[in-house]
């Protein structure tokens, strides 16, 4: 399992993000459902080791985070795309995407090719010279998925990684992590169901800190079954389940 | 976005991975760092401040240098602290603490990287600001290479403001972080100077410093001597164990488990703590040598003390007047003006065969006062020699050759006839009467009971005291200098043993 997670929790002064959840996650998309404060950031920037838990146990890639090592191994196979991309508007896209796999230590010799990969499966091949400041939001994104995966990583965990793209742009990341987690686990987070029902063989819906449902897309749209809001199945499975927690 | 292989549409070339790691680290920060946007206000703070002021100077390396230390200091300060808080605090400010947190090349390492670029572009401006003006001074002085103390200090400045500027930057990343760090800078270093008293103050590190504080431009050191390194030693001490520190402590807070980085680091910082203490303990230890410079008892090389060779630049004249070569520019506005007055007492028992520039002699006075004038008898030496203290040697606003000119006649003039003709400080009527009619002779006008000022600074003495117009003294003077020359010449030759010594009186002038 790339991702073991037990009691874990994460409190901010009073205020508990994240209360006790246990997930497991092979290599695989696994999606991270939950309403707005649902602790599903929280719970990624841990995975990420940006932020430390403040209890339970969080092993990833089979290490744990806690000692300088070991996180510095996860780290250069982590891929993080953060919710609220911070970039540096006078950098191209090349440079940025070269910035953080050197920052990954790539090794010196694979960064060319490797940045060219990300930047072209992302398809921003043609603004690779681009400076950032001249993009829109949507090309934003793509810019935070490449230097994601600009290290190739085997744990990636992607924070709304959709929000901002074109339906013809989601249709195509959709695909795109399909293929990531063929071999590595993709953590996505995200409000948007259908891009789980599409992408994610695993998913997780998340409230108030908890995990209220763990099991497949599928399992999740079955527990909607007769239940009225929403308009696709997995829809109404999320507030069906939803529903039942909070009740 | 494509799950497969890159699309071939609009393939991006590869470079090939002949940089090193930190080589394409420093090349990105290079190439995106404010810095960069900085240098040309930098070079227009340099020309407005530095300059134009160091070109309204003589070509004197020992005028110019160190007026490049303090100006070029000022000048970058400004762009160089706030450049570098804006690339300190560019994390915060943008928003990628996260994604920069995670990755895992050590965030030491990273905050280098961006300062190194900082700080490479800075050290380039200036370097190019030091080599026009260098270049230029080369092509202007007549004698003495470029000190490079002085440029070794404000580059050794550079790190440390710039490493400063980008603490701050890193320590608060705000927007309002690089304007306050750049005005902060500016201030306390031009302030740094302002509790300096006397040559024993540990404010001599402050990297301004150049010599003893507050006499101005000075052209009368590291002409004669060479240009003390001590003082230079201990502020880029000082300065290099600044910028160990401040860097040091960025990579103290390393994150849980950092402990292999942020013991080094702490060593790190407490070693140019350590340095800089020193330094600063060093610099309260100097002491004004005679030479006008801040000597350092634990840095001081005894070699220093030894006065430079040069081949002086002397003038065809009866009585050559000889200058130090940096000087030559002034040789015939000198001899020129000290011509009518050396033709008055040539060839008389004890005047000068030759006028030689010699060193001054500085002494500390109370709090930053100095006591600058020359040390010993104006005349020495067989056959004798007139030593004489450039005006343009003292501390002041430089001059103009003719402005030195006149000035020469009013000070060396009188001083030349009056050791030949003897008195000291308090001459006999007779003796008075016979100084001023050989200056009444050489054309010089004789106002009042002194013949002129000393400059500032100067030790008093230089110019006997001649008599007050209406005195018996004066009128005998008139009389005296309306006589032929040689009727003049001939009487001195007969009677200036006696003249000397004080045994003629007023009435026994013819």
């Amino acid at each position: 399992m790339n991702v073991e997670i037990t009691g874990l929790s994460r409190r901010f002064g009073r205020t508990t993000a994240v209360a006790g959840v246990d997930l497991q996650a092979g290599p695989g998309v696994f999606g991270l459902l939950g309403p707005n404060g649902a602790g599903k950031t929280s719970l990624l920037r841990m995975m990420a080791t940006a932020i430390p838990p403040t209890s339970g146990r969080l092993r990833l890639l089979g290490r744990d985070p806690r000692s300088y090592g070991p996180r510095r191994e996860i780290r250069r196979r982590l891929g993080y795309l953060p919710q609220n991309l911070g970039y540096y508007p006078g950098f191209t896209v090349g440079e940025f995407v070269e910035y953080f796999a050197l920052l990954k230590e790539v090794p010196a010799a694979r960064i060319p090719a490797a940045v060219t990969a990300a930047v072209e499966r992302t398809e921003l091949g043609g603004k690779a010279k681009a400076k950032l400041r001249t993009l829109s939001g949507g090309m934003l994104r793509r810019v935070g998925v490449a230097q994601a995966i600009v290290n190739e990583p085997e744990l990636l965990l992607l924070d709304e990684p959709t929000a901002g793209l074109d339906p013809e742009q989601r249709v195509a990341f959709r695909a795109l992590l399909r293929e990531l987690g063929t071999h590595a686990t993709v953590v996505v987070s995200t409000h948007l169901v259908e891009d789980v029902g599409a992408a994610c063989a695993q998913v997780a819906l998340m409230d108030q800190g908890k995990v209220v449902f763990l099991g497949t897309p599928g399992a999740l749209a079955a527990r909607g079954e007769g239940y009225g809001t929403g308009d696709a199945p997995i829809e109404r499975g999320y507030s069906a389940v939803l529903a039942a927690a909070r009740s | 976005m494509t799950a497969g292989a890159p699309a071939a549409a609009r393939p991006v070339p590869a470079r090939p991975g002949r940089w090193p790691t930190a080589g394409r680290l420093l090349r990105l920060e290079l190439r995106n760092n404010a810095m960069l946007w900085m240098l040309p206000v930098a070079a227009a703070l340099f020309w407005f401040t530095t300059y134009r002021k160091a070109m309204a100077m003589p070509p004197l390396w020992n005028l110019r240098a160190p007026s490049m230390q303090t100006g070029a200091l000022l000048a970058f300060v400004f762009p160089v602290a706030g450049a570098a808080a804006w690339t300190g605090s560019r994390e915060g400010r943008r928003h990628t603490t996260d994604l920069v947190t995670i990755a895992a090349r050590p965030r030491w390492a990273r905050l280098l990287a961006a300062w190194a670029a900082t700080t490479c572009w800075a050290m380039a401006g200036y370097l190019g600001c030091v080599a026009v003006l260098y270049g230029v001074t080369a092509q202007q002085a007549t004698w003495g290479g470029p000190l490079w103390w002085p440029a070794v200090v404000t580059a050794a400045s550079l790190p440390a403001l710039s490493a400063l500027g980008f603490a701050a930057g890193t320590l608060v990343p705000s927007r309002f972080t690089p304007p306050l760090a750049a005005v902060g800078a500016f201030f306390v270093l031009a302030l740094s100077t302002e509790l300096i008293n006397g040559s024993q103050s540990y404010w001599q590190i402050s990297p301004l410093v150049t010599k003893p504080w507050d006499i101005g431009p000075d052209a009368g050191m590291a002409t004669f001597y060479p240009y003390l390194p001590d003082l230079p030693l201990a502020q880029v001490m000082f300065l290099a164990g600044l910028t160990v520190a401040v860097l040091g402590a960025l990579a103290l807070p390393g994150g849980p488990g950092g402990t292999w980085l942020r013991r080094p680091a702490a060593a790190i910082t407490v070693a140019g703590l350590l340095a800089a203490g020193t330094a600063v303990a060093l610099a309260g230890a100097g002491r004004l040598d005679a030479h006008g410079m801040i000597a350092i008892p634990a840095l001081h090389d005894a070699a220093s003390d030894r006065p430079l060779r040069y081949t002086p630049a002397c003038s065809h004249t009866r009585v050559p007047v000889c200058l130090n070569p940096a000087y030559a520019g002034y040789l015939p506005a000198t001899a020129a003006a000290l011509a009518p007055v050396l033709a008055e007492v040539a060839g008389l028992p004890g005047a000068p065969v030759r006028v030689s520039q010699a060193a001054a002699t500085y002494r500390q006075g109370v709090g930053n006062s100095v006591s600058i004038g020359l040390a010993g008898p104006d005349i020495s030496g067989r056959p004798p020699v007139f030593r004489l203290v450039l005006l343009d040697q003292l501390p002041g606003p430089t001059m103009t050759t003719s402005a030195l000119a006149a000035a020469l006649r009013s000070s060396a003039g009188p001083a030349i006839v009056a050791d030949v003709i003897g008195g000291g400080r308090s001459p006999s009527p007779a003796q008075r009467a016979v100084i001023a009619a050989l200056l009444i002779a050489a054309g010089q006008p004789v106002h009042g009971p002194s013949p002129s000022s000393p400059p500032a600074g100067r030790e008093p003495g230089m110019a006997p005291p001649v008599p007050a117009p209406g005195s018996p003294a004066y009128a005998a003077a008139r009389r005296f200098a309306a006589l032929p020359a040689s009727a003049r010449r001939a009487w001195l030759a007969r009677h200036l043993p006696a003249l000397r010594a004080g045994q003629i009186a007023l009435a026994r002038l013819p």
